[in-house]
């Protein structure tokens, strides 16, 4: 699934948020780019199921500025994008929902069709068990014992139950179609089932690509960042993965890999250059690190945002220390 | 009614005020420091060799002109904070191995080396108190005063090894070649030092906590 989505990817402005939508952008971004930020969105009618979140993924405004920079991504004001849709045509919009519906039918078959392989795989595999079964019994019928033969009817009777049994299993809810060539009345059923709806993330099938020339939404200038955006740029251009270092108290975490197969190699925090730092931070930062097993890594950038002229200057700029405790 | 004593006499000043008044005649406030520090690691972490290094004087004068705009507001901060630069690194000979990056350790492990196997370096220290001043600034400028300073060697590196078994120095030869390689490209870490800071809170009991702070992004160690 090495899905490219069109670029610029559009990042969502809304109410001061940073968001994305697509999936194939998502994905994207965290293959190519390096970029995670966090997935926010949650059930409707259960917000507070929210060890496992989904779409829409909110980046901070430095993951943003980056993509920005970068030329990866730009920022759309979502709530003007979205007054497109009171000008579609009727015809239009019939369309899509029919399209909408033809891709519901669509998945719905592609789901039956895998059912429908399995119960074949199964009563093959039960017709295989019988063969065996039988086979077995022949042998222990050519045995001039009569007790063998009560045992093979025995043996017979519990492999007549199993097939229903594991038919259940794999096709819980067509407990009448149990015959193996009941193919046709099954392929009858899955077309009389209601199609799956399908829920769009985003708004562009119907409207036209955000970043399309056609499209009227205005594109929004580079997020503001904090001055510690130094930091950040000069860390993820180094291959690190950022996320928020509110966790770990400090300002971001940085992975040297994706997170998912990496631990976090440092606990990281921004001072201006000239800033004054209380030594006392420092050591506060270098004890709690090495307390976690990372290092306290503390960096800025000896220009101040505005003062660079290039993207690469910014990153050169910067100058970080790790810091860990001496034990001793 | 108390009886009319005289009062006892003081007691006597601790060996550490005295040699901090007898030896820091100076009127930099941070020499004390520098001396109580340099004390402590002679006598609680038994370094050995320890010597005090003037900072040039230079990185105490601001950034060159040029790098910061005319009239900004961080030129006047800066000159102010200035003055209160540590003026002094110490650097000394620790009797075991400090810090180890985690890849030379691998290095080690593959060939079988340990830490007390290796010659022992010197190791910088910069003496600071707690609420000093501090900003990424003065870190800097003590990282890159780091190439100047120039160690009088008293002969305590140079040290022959013990007779080793043959097989041995030579993977003691290989690992300091390698060690000569890896310094170019900070694979085992960059530049190191320690940041020692003595407490200084409820009258200063004296305590000096020791961080190891390096240059770039250097993995953490896995403890």
């Amino acid at each position: 699934m090495d899905l490219t989505p069109t670029l610029p990817i559009p990042i969502s402005y809304v109410s001061g948020r940073y968001l994305l939508f697509s999936i194939d952008a998502v994905t994207y971004l965290r293959r190519e780019h390096n970029i995670c930020g966090v997935l926010i969105g949650t059930l409707p009618q259960i917000p507070q199921q929210n060890v496992f979140l989904g779409l829409p993924l909110e980046l901070t405004p430095e993951e943003a500025r980056l993509l920005v920079d970068k030329g990866v991504a730009c920022i759309v004001d979502e709530a003007k994008a979205q007054l497109g849709m009171k000008s579609l045509l009727e015809e239009d919009c019939r369309r899509y929902l029919h399209d909408l519906e033809a891709q519901g039918l669509g998945v719905m078959r592609v789901q039956s069709d895998r059912k429908e392989q399995q119960r074949e795989q199964t009563l093959k595999k039960i017709e295989a068990k019988k063969a065996k079964a039988k086979a077995s019994k022949a042998s222990a019928a050519a045995a001039p014992a009569d007790a063998a033969t009560t045992t093979s009817t025995s043996t017979t009777a519990s492999h007549k139950d199993t097939p229903s049994a594991v038919v259940d299993l794999f096709a819980a809810d067509e407990r009448n179609t149990l015959s193996p060539n009941s193919r046709t009345s099954s392929s009858r059923t899955t077309a009389s089932q209601p199609t799956m709806g399908i829920t769009p993330a985003t708004s562009y099938p119907p409207l036209s690509h955000p970043v399309s020339s056609s499209s009227s939404a205005p594109l929004l200038p580079a997020p503001t960042v904090p001055e510690s955006y130094a930091l950040f740029a000069h860390l993820h251009s180094r291959g690190y993965f950022l996320s928020p270092g509110l966790r770990f108290g400090c300002q971001y975490v940085a992975y040297p890999g994706d997170p998912l197969r990496f631990h976090s190699h440092f606990l990281v925090v921004s001072a201006e250059w000239d800033q004054e730092i209380d030594l006392m931070d420092v050591i506060i930062g270098g004890r709690l690190g090495t307390g976690v097993k990372k290092g306290f890594l503390l960096g800025g950038s000896e220009k101040s945002i505005d003062e660079v002229e290039t993207e690469a200057e910014r990153v050169d700029s910067v100058r970080t220390f790790s810091i860990e405790w001496a034990g001793m | 009614m108390p009886s009319t004593q005289e009062d006892p006499a003081p007691p006597k000043l601790s060996s550490l005020s005295q040699l901090i008044s007898a030896a820091s005649a100076s009127e930099n406030p941070l020499a004390a420091t520098t001396i109580q520090i340099l004390h402590n690691l002679r006598h609680q972490h038994l370094w050995t060799s320890l010597q005090i290094h003037d900072l040039p004087a230079h990185i105490n004068t601001p950034k060159a002109p040029g790098t910061i705009p005319h009239g900004s507001p961080l030129d006047s901060t800066t000159q102010k904070n200035n003055n209160i630069l540590p003026t002094s690194l110490i650097s000394g000979i620790p009797p075991h191995r400090v810090y180890t990056h985690p890849d030379e350790q691998l290095y080690m492990l593959e060939k079988g080396l340990h830490d007390d196997d290796l010659r022992q370096e010197r190791l910088f220290v910069i003496p600071t108190a707690q609420g000093q001043p501090w900003s990424l600034h003065r870190m800097a400028a003590v990282f890159d005063s780091l190439a100047e300073i120039r160690v009088t060697d008293d002969g305590a590196e140079s040290r022959t090894e013990q007779s080793v078994d043959p097989d041995k120095a030579s993977k003691l030869a290989e690992y300091y070649y390698k060690k000569e390689q890896v310094r170019a490209t900070g694979e085992w870490g960059g530049k190191r030092l320690l940041l020692a800071m003595v407490d200084r809170g409820l009258g200063g009991e004296g305590t000096v906590v020791y961080y190891v702070v390096q240059e770039g992004e250097v993995k953490p160690r896995q403890n």
